[in-house]
Parts: C-alpha cells; sequence; structure tokens
C-alpha cells in the first residue's frame, strides 16, 4: 500500500466520522440545577453535556424524573442493551420473521412510532404528576406515552395499540411500568426484531444521579422468543433542550429509496 | 461539473469500519451506500427545511454535458438547528460542492456529508454526517450534537 492510499483512506474515515445517536456520549459537566427541577432550565442548549450530581426527588421523597432526555432505548439495535456476551433469545418464528423483513417496511422509516422500548434518536420530556406520568417524544412523530399511576389494572382485553396500556408504581428510587395491549406493528430497531401482540414489557426507570436514567426493559412474548429477557438503555439528561416539533410525515421521501432486507443498524 | 472520485478497496474498507448511520429516521446503510462516496458542484436551486430531513437540491453538469438535479438530504431540522445552523446557512443559488454517499437505488440522491461553499466556508458540518470537531466549521455551536 502506498502512501496515497493511506492518505486518502485517512481523509475519507475522516470524513465518514458521522452524526449518529451515541453522540449524546458526551463527558459530564455542569450545568447544575436545583434538585427537584428535573435539572431543567429554559432556553434551547447548545450544550448537550449531562450533569452530574445527586438524583433529585420529589418532595414526597419519590424519584424526580422530569425532564429532557435523549435516548433512552434501542435506536438501530436491540442487542446493544443486551448484556455483554449474551444473544437475544429468538425462537425460530421469530428468526424467520425477522430474516423476511425489508427496511423499507420499518415503520419509523415510515414515520410510524417506535413503540417500546424502541426509541427515536430525538428527546423525550418526562412530564411526572401524582396520577400520570407522559412521556412526549420529539420524534417519532410527535407522539407521547401516558402512565397510569392511580393503582388502576389493566383491561381484561384491551384494543392493540402502539404504546400499549400501562400502569406503573413506584418501588423506592425506582418506577416500574407494566404494558400489555401492544399492536404487531412496530419493529424494536432498525434490523426489525420482531414481536406479537402477546408481547409484556416491564420497565424499570430509575435515575442513578442527575444526569442519567437508566432504563431496564424486560422483553416477554413467547410468540417469537424462547423466554423473557432484559435489555438495559442509558438516557441522558438534556438540561437546557427543550422538544421541537418534528413532523416526520411532512417530507419523507427515504422510504421509497430503501433497499435491501433489514438486519442493518 | 460533477466528480466520481473512485477509491481503493483499502480506502472503501476504512470508510465502512468507521461510518456509521447518520441521526435518522431510518438506516442509514438501507438508504446510502458509503462505499459509493460522490461529489457535486453545483447551484443550489431549492431548499426544503422540513423533517424528517432538511433537503437541498443542487443543479448539476454531468460529465456527459448533460444538466441535472441531485436532491440532497441532511439531518432534521431540529438536529441542524441544536447544532447552531439555521435555515438560512444556505441559500438558493449559492455555489456549492457536496460531498456524500450515494443512494443505493441509483437515483439521483446522495446524503450530504459536507457542503462547501465558494468561498470555502463549510456549512452544516458536524451535524449532517459531518467530522466532530471540522476545522471549517463556524466558531460558534456546533457542540450542541445529538
Amino acid at each position: 500500500m502506498n502512501l496515497r492510499n493511506i492518505l486518502a483512506a485517512t481523509a475519507i474515515a475522516t470524513m465518514a466520522a458521522p452524526v449518529v445517536a451515541q453522540r449524546n456520549e458526551n463527558p459530564p459537566a455542569a450545568p447544575t440545577s436545583p434538585a427537584g427541577s428535573g435539572g431543567l432550565t429554559t432556553g434551547r442548549g447548545r450544550g448537550p453535556q449531562a450533569p452530574q450530581g445527586p438524583a433529585p426527588k420529589l418532595p414526597d421523597g419519590r424519584p424526580d424524573f422530569s425532564g429532557v432526555w435523549q435516548v433512552a432505548g434501542p435506536v438501530g439495535d436491540l442487542a446493544q442493551g443486551m448484556p455483554k456476551g449474551t444473544a437475544i433469545p429468538l425462537n425460530d418464528a421469530g428468526k424467520a420473521l425477522m430474516t423476511s423483513r425489508e427496511s423499507k417496511d420499518d415503520p419509523e422509516a415510515n414515520c410510524l412510532p417506535t413503540g417500546v422500548p424502541r426509541v427515536a434518536p430525538y428527546p423525550m420530556r418526562m412530564l411526572q404528576t401524582p396520577t400520570h406520568i407522559f412521556m412526549l417524544f420529539e420524534g417519532n412523530i410527535h407522539s407521547y406515552r401516558q402512565i397510569f399511576l392511580d393503582g388502576r389494572k389493566h383491561p381484561d382485553d384491551p384494543d392493540p395499540t402502539w404504546y400499549g396500556h400501562s400502569i406503573g408504581h413506584y418501588e423506592g428510587q425506582t418506577l416500574v411500568v407494566d404494558t400489555i395491549g401492544f399492536n404487531d406493528k412496530f419493529w424494536f430497531d432498525f434490523r426489525g426484531h420482531p414481536h406479537s401482540e402477546k408481547l409484556h414489557t416491564v420497565e424499570r426507570y430509575t435515575r442513578s444521579n442527575l444526569g442519567t436514567l437508566v432504563v431496564e426493559t424486560t422483553i416477554d412474548d413467547p410468540t417469537y422468543y424462547t423466554k423473557p429477557f432484559t435489555v438495559t438503555f442509558n438516557g441522558r439528561l438534556r438540561p437546557t433542550e427543550e422538544l421541537m416539533e418534528y413532523i416526520c410525515q411532512e417530507n419523507e421521501q427515504d422510504s421509497r429509496h430503501i433497499k435491501g432486507p433489514a438486519g442493518t443498524p | 461539473m460533477r466528480v466520481m472520485s473512485a477509491v481503493s478497496a483499502f480506502t472503501a474498507a476504512a470508510v465502512l469500519a468507521l461510518a456509521v448511520p447518520v441521526l435518522a429516521h431510518h438506516s442509514f446503510a438501507a438508504e446510502y451506500d458509503a462505499n459509493k462516496p460522490v461529489t457535486l458542484k453545483g447551484t443550489v436551486s431549492r431548499i426544503e427545511w422540513t423533517n424528517p430531513h432538511a433537503r437541498f437540491y443542487v443543479d448539476v453538469k454531468e460529465p456527459d454535458g448533460t444538466a441535472s438535479t441531485w436532491n440532497l438530504e441532511l439531518a432534521s431540522p431540529n438536529v441542524l438547528v441544536r447544532n447552531g445552523w439555521t435555515r438560512k446557512s444556505l441559500n438558493i443559488g449559492d455555489e456549492i460542492t457536496v460531498q456524500g454517499s450515494m443512494a443505493k437505488d441509483g437515483s439521483k440522491m446522495a446524503n450530504a456529508r459536507m457542503v462547501t461553499l465558494a468561498n470555502g466556508k463549510r456549512v452544516f458540518a458536524g451535524s449532517a454526517g459531518g467530522p466532530e470537531g471540522d476545522p471549517g466549521a463556524p466558531a460558534q455551536p456546533a457542540t450542541g450534537r445529538q
């Protein structure tokens, strides 16, 4: 290999270093904010650094999850949330369905919601009240989840929906969210990891410090997986960020140009 | 004039190894081929400051002399704004050079990685697949990355 090739390779490789969801892996730094405010300040932030400090609590001692968070779930590949050295326990039907999927059919590429636990690579605001938690998503597609904290049970036979029926309760400093009633339309990631209407998720949200939201999601769907499994993703607080409008349907041109099987994150 | 650069297998491998998906609602690799870099030089004829992606269109002269219009994809306006760019960072009539990755389906479409104005200033660097810490980026923001 000659010098010219090496130089060319270096130049191209440098240029190819792109913008990714993982770009939120920034070194922690200020700003700080008073506990209980959810770490929020007003104004649109330029600095995405996750602030450091203890996790804030509400006056009643419960954890305070309010704030704008970035990427607290899988975007490209659900397997990134698995413990090291373990694989997602797909069964044969799950493998077959995943293999048959084409990227152009990814609902998210077609401006449909992410479902659970997938997230879009855009911020989400958690809004917390004594009776509800709302997750307001910038993308995909400017939609929201509602989690009931008032002690109600799941309906016996809920109509299948993109985000399902979610009930939550606190266990110490952790919010536990139990969800059923999903439709089978969304994918878990760009790779096309599947699920059926039998999907049952249990999410455990813990604010490990001021700037970090740890989300452990146990996925149980006997239709496509041999056993329940748990994925863990971290969200980062964006203390100076505000949600922006994101109407994905406005000018979606990608899906008709997307080629080939799903499977690439 | 449009110039398509050929890359050696080695450089292609380097690109593959380091090219990670652009922040998007779709898989980068499902739509664009990191092994097919393209450099376009021409005039901006249209700008769409829309979701899910901002786009601009460039009128170029193909190697065979014919004129054509290329569709260039950027990140979403939200990402661009968070990186300090605005809808006026690029304007209709600007003479630019764009480096990007071509669409897999062969259409005159590419993901814009680097946009350079005639005066040498780079726009949208560090936001639509541009390099982090790009020296051509403006002194302001460009740190609010996703």
